[in-house]
């Protein structure tokens, strides 16, 4: 089910209404219901609700065994099965062919003619997801942070609650529970429902007028590869990253806004990345739950395992303490970037794109911030300085434009022959006036996707100084209302969505 | 309750907006959309059809000689199975004593319209029970694929992208249109090898074809409607010509009555100087043929003449409009060419 689409508006309005008139009790109860029909809307079959019910199934048995048997050997041994269940589930399902064609290369290799062939399986919705909240759920109970679940259809509440089945964040049992189940029946609000239906709104437009439309250049451009060269191409690399922004964080700012309403408070995944000086930064406001996941359940266990700390020491014994006690830290962390392309799909261009090249990118960073200092000090460069601090959110957005064009190409091979047609001298393109129309966007497009991604940075550069909402609903009628229409109407006229077919046919001819 | 007022406050003046966002985005007027802006119960005639019948038969002119009233419900290549539906509609808001439906189109098979011939006129159908009635039969009859049918239940699907294409002119009424006429000056001479005489000859018009025009005559036997079946003056292939007749038979064998311009001689439309194109007359085509039929009109169906009735104020209003326009186009007085016609029909 599409979050922009009649039916997900539909759905919600159902939700909403069933949610609020029923008594506290059950509130829950019709969250799953819906949580169930979202999550099986378009993929119902025996091989789906398997894979629900090994997830479900495993996360609550061995919850209360890892819960029982906590501090244990045999505890430890339950933690170990529930992950193992559930990662293998999830490897299955989505990291099969990873395996075949590194398997298929291996053969190639060597000179044997055999290849694996791919394989196609169907995933439900938001597996990664909440392959890992159920993980963490484990996890957690093994450490005694929270008490396993003792009612089953509440732990699926839980693991598949609608709103963050398409695109996250990452929930922690506790937070959530405290909102779902435990305090007073959820009232219905109108300041929650006005607040919340201005952020889907801000959501639809960030997907239906910028994503959408910049998805028109980046296909096209990324399609004819051989013709649309070197500029094209630079757009194009940078157009993806802000179509990918705008997609994703308007995902969530949808998904943010039916929760507001339900009045369930979700953690914030996005935090202005595009402001960010340094690539370190821009991951800690870009899908800031998933890092912050990745830090608690892999960075520092690994960090403060005993292979990690034995190593620490050698180290610092070989290297000296400054250098010595850095090689874990870095070695955890490209184990974790890692895990985090492998996480994004499972291809080598995830792997790389969203994971080793932001290593190197926050390693070089690291590795480079001496001697970069060194060198501004001697040019006397004032790093103070707002064209200092812009010059470093190009550079920022260059870098993560530059890897994410990994991340959309196909194979490895195809993002190095893009990064090659990348570097063709075709500046003119920006100026002629005709060129850059070439790409499916015409001057109308174009003057549009300005105007919206200047009113973008306005507000992303606001919300980091305020709430934009809450200031948004202080104002008087007039403007608020005004914003709100101008908003709508903008959705309306100018979000690429509905029929292929193009209007100016339509528009009535004579005969 | 201040909330709840709030709200509802919100939405009205959503929604005023975006119906005025989308007049002024959907398509330009058609005859389909005028019709809803004329008074109720105001019209004598109200002519269905495709292009044929607003090109041919100049309303203003009409009223002009005789003082009755013609409203048109026709678009573009309208689908003759569409008729039914423009014929309800029309008793919604008018009830006339005559409806006109031209049969050009009647033997056209479903394959010759595309989504657009449909849109233009189900989409400037008013939201009804009707409207609904019309859609289904369409995506039955067009095989509309379901996942499409949302498209033409929120039409603003498709017209929002439309804002690329605004002009100046779209925030105007349509200026070409004469109570629904459409004036064209332009004369191409018909070749030789279109100079095609009529055959009294029939052919099978198809299953299909015959159900749409069975339904129609069923439906106005069961509502009492007097209807007057016509075949506007146009040139046909003889594959269609001999379609239209199979289509006459079956017309002709339930009682009701059709008049085939097409082959009347008396109309003495001049393939030189009378035709637009092939498929449509010119302004001194229509100025004969209104002059021929609304004489006929007039006299057999003895309508009121509403010329001084306060009412249709507006009829003569686009009468002096036409005539001004005619003025420009041609550099010649209409009433001269009218007097020049006047003496043969």
């Amino acid at each position: 089910m599409s979050l922009t689409s009649l039916v997900f508006v539909l759905f919600c309005i159902i939700t909403f209404f069933l949610y609020f008139i029923v008594p506290k009790k059950i509130q829950w109860l019709i969250l799953l219901i819906a949580s169930l029909i979202f999550l099986f809307y378009d993929n119902f079959s025996v091989f789906t609700v398997l894979q629900l019910l090994i997830v479900i199934l495993s996360s609550y048995f061995f919850g209360r065994l890892v819960d029982k048997y906590r501090d244990t050997k045999r505890g430890k041994v339950f933690l170990a099965l529930g992950i193992i269940i559930i990662l293998g589930l999830l490897i299955y399902l989505k990291y099969t062919n990873l395996f075949l064609t590194t398997f298929n290369h291996f053969l190639m290799l060597f000179g044997n003619s055999y290849r694996f062939e791919l394989v196609h399986r169907t995933s439900l919705i938001g597996i990664s997801y909440w392959s890992l909240i159920m993980i963490s759920y484990l996890i957690d109970v093994h450490r005694g942070a929270i008490k396993s679940e003792k009612n089953i259809l509440k732990l699926s509440l839980f693991m598949s609650y609608f709103p963050i089945l398409t695109s996250g964040p990452f929930i922690r049992y506790d937070d959530f529970k405290d909102q779902v189940d435990r305090g007073e029946k959820k009232k219905f609000s109108y300041d929650a429902l006005c607040s919340g239906l201005v952020r889907i709104l801000w959501g639809l437009f960030k997907i239906l007028v910028i994503s959408q439309r910049l998805g028109y250049f980046v296909d096209h451009v990324y399609g004819h590869m051989v013709v649309l060269e070197g500029m094209y191409i630079f757009l194009a690399a940078c157009f993806f990253v802000l179509q990918l922004y705008t997609n994703f964080s308007g995902s969530i700012d949808i998904i943010m806004g039916v929760s507001e309403i339900l009045g369930i408070k979700l953690p914030e995944n996005f935090k202005a990345p595009f402001f960010s000086t340094t690539i370190t930064e821009f991951w800690r406001n870009w899908h800031i739950t998933l890092g912050a996941w990745l830090k608690d359940y892999i960075f520092y266990p690994l960090l403060k395992s005993n292979f990690m700390q034995s190593l620490n020491k050698k180290c610092k014994n070989i290297f000296g303490k400054k250098i010595g006690k850095k090689i874990p830290l870095y070695l955890s962390m490209l184990i974790m970037w890692t895990l985090i392309g492998i996480w994004h799909g499972g291809a080598y261009t995830y792997i790389i794109g969203s994971g080793l090249l932001q290593f190197i990118f926050i390693f070089l960073e690291d590795v480079l911030e001496p001697v970069s200092n060194k060198i501004n000090k001697k040019l006397g460069i004032n790093t103070d300085t707002f064209s200092y601090r812009l010059y470093q959110r190009i550079r920022t957005f260059l870098l993560f434009s530059f890897s994410m064009i990994f991340f959309r190409a196909n194979s490895v091979y195809e993002a190095l022959r893009i990064i090659k047609h990348m570097f063709v001298w075709n500046p003119y393109i920006l100026f002629d006036n005709t060129s850059l129309y070439y790409a499916k966007l015409d001057m109308f497009d174009f003057r549009i996707l300005i105007v919206s991604l200047v009113a973008l940075f306005v507000v992303e550069s606001l919300s980091r100084s305020y709430n934009v909402r809450e200031k948004l609903f202080k104002q008087n009628i007039v403007f608020r209302w005004g914003i709100i229409y101008a908003l709508i109407f903008a959705i309306i006229i100018f979000g690429c969505y509905g029929v292929g077919y193009d209007a100016a046919s339509f528009i009535y001819r004579q005969f | 309750m201040k909330n709840f007022i709030k709200s509802i406050i919100f939405i009205l003046v959503f929604i005023f907006l975006f119906l005025n966002v989308f007049d002024v985005l959907w398509l330009d007027d058609n005859n389909i959309s005028l019709f809803y802006k004329e008074k109720k119960n105001t019209a004598d005639i109200v002519y269905v059809g495709s292009s044929n019948a607003y090109v041919s038969f100049n309303s203003t002119l009409a009223f002009h000689k005789y003082g009755f009233a013609t409203l048109f419900q026709s678009t573009d290549a309208m689908p003759f199975i569409l008729t039914k539906y423009l014929i309800k509609e029309a008793e919604r808001y008018q009830k006339p004593s005559l409806y006109i439906i031209d049969i050009a189109k009647v033997a056209d098979g479903k394959e010759e319209y595309d989504y657009s011939n449909i849109r233009r006129t189900v989409d400037n159908i008013r939201f009804s029970k009707n409207k609904m009635d019309a859609l289904k039969e369409i995506f039955e009859w067009k095989n509309v694929p379901k996942e499409e049918y949302v498209n033409f239940y929120f039409s603003h699907l498709l017209y929002h992208n439309r804002w690329k294409d605004l002009t100046v002119k779209s925030f105007e009424p349509n200026p070409e249109l004469y109570k629904g006429y459409l004036y064209v000056d332009w004369t191409s001479q018909i070749n030789p090898q279109e100079k095609y005489v009529w055959q009294d000859e029939e052919r099978d018009m198809g299953k299909e074809n015959e159900k749409i025009l069975r339904d129609l005559i069923k439906y106005i036997k069961d509502n009492n409607l007097q209807v007057l079946f016509v075949l506007t003056p146009r040139v046909y292939s003889e594959e269609v010509n001999q379609k239209i007749n199979f289509a006459i038979s079956i017309i002709e064998d339930s009682g009701l009555e059709v008049m085939n311009f097409a082959k009347d001689e008396d109309l003495k439309i001049d393939p030189e100087t009378d035709y637009y194109n092939f498929a449509h007359l010119n302004v001194y085509g229509s100025t004969k043929f209104t002059l021929y039929f609304s004489k006929y009109l007039a006299e057999t169906y003895k309508f009121r003449n509403h010329k001084e009735d306060a009412d249709y104020k507006s009829w003569h209003e686009e009468y002096e409009r036409f005539k001004a326009s005619f003025k420009k186009e041609s550099n010649k007085d209409f009433e001269e060419v009218l007097k020049e016609y006047e003496e043969d029909y």
